[in-house]
């Protein structure tokens, strides 16, 4: 639907105006305010008919402000480069609102975190507790402003069993387990070697880092913690609250900083991309690669510590701009280190897809169809990988990356091996946009001085990370976020594993699972863990 | 020929080991790989530090705490919870925080992990309530003009004195 962006953006009002909404734009962002009857049809029309992306939605208390809670949808539209949010107020004696699950099925587990952390009710759908332990309180709802952020009910400690073993073989995998490095838990169901069906029980691990933000901390603090989201691609979350909240201010950000940003982030891509080859060939049993793999990823991890001060957590973002700058001797290096890492990912690369071994067990396994893809809204290379083009650098250009050109791979198979050859493309590309950018790296302050931030303002912004794209949501309040919320790439990815695993044989299932990239602990990042003695089972979409 | 080529292929792999020999380093033998930018524990000069508790807001972490008694504050830095993010260095006013490359933080006793800067706390000499440290106050008189009359006040007194002095000037006595 190649139109016009003023034309697309009229048709968008009027599809709002027709359904009694009401529409505000600002700048790249479409705030659609909509009475929650039509909630359905508007989502229907969005996902459906303009074929909107749907990144996930948010749950608000704004009690103390208006009276009401609100659901927030945000979609994006990635043509047109258009964030969408289509929001509806709630009554807060009676919480409850329709789902838009029918029509668009990835709104599944955020609509449960919703319900589970605000107590919102959905209507027409099956609905069960997501996020909350068992043992938590009735009626306590923790992101809701009346809860204190240290509150601590006394839980008792409960086990939960696995599914009693029927004719079909039951494969337990997790949660802690040697090919997994996070506490995840996967239960195979296999006939013979192969696998018939899966089981996905996650969200053990509760860091309750929103509540934190909303409570005790400031708009400065936050940064550092939302780079604690995730242990690889931490500076894309930061980068990504710095920019939501400077969209919400209306900041103006020094060029040099974006830039700065930008560059940074093509350097945790690299290195997240050498670590997922390394970690892909150590699970196909070909360790030399993965020593390789990540002997040369520690020129890189040397770089970024040159450029940040930190191996890793690099903390030089903030609101308003970064903390370090990259002089002439610091660019020369990192020029070097990139030629030199170009070259030897090469030959190496060029070896290790070549081994039969790692050919034949990447190739053709672990499946996501299209259809699959997009009903799942996942993201990332495992999107890119299955035919689905998105990458919210081109679409959704942030930061610096408007004055860079580069490809974004694309690949129609949907099997492991696209979704590596999606990542070894990206390393190449991601060495030419750090190349382009320090060479036109204009001069400056990086720093923004003096500004404030005003109240009850709303900023979001999708950073494409190597997973996939991050999803900061942000309600500026007084001295620190009213609301903040994250969505990382594995949230939406997860969800596609069932697709991939189904009938594959069990020796690929841990690949499978690592091909997705999977970083179980941002997923968690709000959550506590829910056993109560009886089975009760986490779904992934109906009917599991 | 192409099918052979192929094959041997992956041995060539052998041929980048043997050019690259070991990258690894015996550390605790021989220095660790460092870039000069590398960010360690924080160091607090204790003469320069004024106790004002910028680098106190500013900590993410809260490594830097204040623990307050009744005549002295003192500033504790725990390096367990430190993520040596260096934001206290950015926003300390007199530069008493330096950093250090020093990452070698490992110690037997738990107690190792704090350090303190201890302040005694100014007294107000009207209602004897404790207020900032000394040598905050002593921070501000050199850069702002403040009379002795009032900074030696708590800022209930001091806003009671201004209040009481400008009914005496304008009315002629103070109103109860």
């Amino acid at each position: 639907m190649l139109m016009d962006r003023n034309h697309i953006i009229q048709e968008y009002i009027s599809l709002a105006k027709s359904l009694n909404g009401n529409v505000t734009i600002d700048n790249d962002t479409l705030h659609i305010i909509i009475p929650k009857e039509s909630l359905v049809e508007i989502a229907d029309k969005l996902f459906n008919k303009y074929q909107c992306d749907f990144r996930t939605c948010i749950g608000v208390d704004e009690r103390p402000v208006n009276g009401y809670f609100s659901m927030t949808y945000v979609f994006t539209d990635n043509r047109n480069s258009l964030y969408l949010l289509i929001k509806t107020y709630i009554d807060s004696l009676n919480p409850s609102t329709p789902s838009i699950m029918k029509v668009v099925p990835a709104v599944d587990w955020c609509e449960m975190e919703a319900r589970d952390l605000l107590g919102i009710e959905f209507t027409d759908r099956e609905q069960y507790k997501l996020v909350l332990p068992p043992g938590w309180p009735d009626n306590v709802y923790p992101l809701r402003k009346e809860v204190p952020y240290n509150y601590r009910p006394l839980l008792r400690g409960t086990s939960e069993k696995i599914s009693p073993s029927t004719e079909l073989g039951v494969i337990p995998i997790g949660p802690y387990h040697p090919a997994l490095h996070e506490p995840e838990y996967f239960e195979l169901y296999v006939e013979g070697e192969r696998v018939i069906d899966v089981k996905y029980r996650g969200f053990h691990v509760h860091r309750g880092i929103e509540k934190l933000a909303e409570t005790r901390m400031t708009y400065q603090q936050v940064n550092f913690l939302a780079e604690r989201i995730c242990g690889i691609c931490g500076f894309e979350h930061s980068t990504c609250y710095a920019l939501a909240v400077e969209k919400a201010a209306k900041l103006d950000v020094p060029e040099r900083a974006q830039y700065i940003r930008s560059i940074i982030l093509e350097v945790e891509r690299i290195h997240s991309h050498l670590l997922w080859l390394g970690v892909a060939f150590h699970v196909v049993g070909y360790d030399a690669g993965f020593m390789h793999m990540w002997r040369i990823r520690e020129k890189i991890m040397y770089l970024a510590e040159l450029l940040t001060g930190s191996r890793k957590t690099y903390g030089i973002n903030l609101i308003g701009g970064v903390r370090k700058d990259i002089n002439e001797d610091k660019k020369q290096k990192t020029l070097e280190t990139l030629r030199e890492l170009e070259k030897e990912f090469r030959e190496l690369i060029e070896i290790a897809i070549n081994v039969p071994q790692v050919k034949k067990r990447l190739s053709g396994t672990g499946l996501l169809p299209k259809e699959d893809a997009v009903k799942f809204s996942v993201e990332g290379p495992v999107a890119r990988a299955s035919g689905v083009n998105k990458d919210a650098r081109r679409d959704q250009p942030y930061a610096a990356y408007k004055y860079t050109s580069f490809k974004v791979p694309v690949y129609t198979e949907g099997d492991n091996m696209a979704r590596a050859l999606v990542r070894i493309n990206e390393i190449f590309e991601s060495i030419s946009i750090i190349e382009q950018l320090l060479d036109k790296i204009p001069r400056g302050p990086i720093m923004l001085e003096d500004f404030d931030i005003p109240e009850g303002k709303i900023g979001v912004q999708v950073v494409e990370a190597p997973r996939g794209g991050d999803v900061h949501f942000v309600i500026t309040g007084h001295g620190k976020p009213y609301r903040w919320r994250v969505r990382a790439p594995t949230y939406n990815n997860i969800p596609a594993l069932k697709i991939m695993l189904k009938d594959q044989p069990l020796a690929d299932a841990p690949l499978t699972i690592a091909s997705i990239d999977p970083c179980f602990s941002c997923t968690d990042r709000i959550l506590v863990i829910r056993e109560n003695g009886k089975r009760e089972w986490l779904r992934i979409t109906t009917g599991v | 020929m192409n099918f052979i080529r192929k094959a041997v292929k992956p041995a060539e792999l052998l041929i980048i080991a043997g050019k690259t020999k070991r990258v690894t380093v015996k550390y605790p033998f021989e220095k660790p790989i460092l870039s000069p930018e590398f960010r360690g524990s924080i160091e607090i000069n204790h003469e320069k530090c004024i106790g004002c508790g910028a680098c106190v807001n500013a900590c993410p972490p809260n490594a830097l705490e204040f623990v307050e008694s009744s005549d002295k504050r003192t500033l504790r830095y725990n390096i367990g919870r430190c993520i040596f993010c260096w934001r206290c260095i950015d926003v300390c006013p007199v530069n008493a925080i330096t950093g250090t490359r020093n990452f070698e933080l490992a110690t037997n006793d738990p107690l190792d992990l704090y350090s303190y800067i201890v302040h005694s706390k100014t007294k107000c000499t009207s209602c004897s309530k404790t207020g900032e440290t000394v040598k905050m106050r002593k921070y501000i008189m050199q850069r702002s003009p403040v009379t002795e009359n009032y900074i030696n006040n708590c800022p209930d007194c001091r806003r009671e004195k201004f209040i009481n002095a400008l009914s005496v000037r304008k009315v002629g006595f103070v109103a109860k």
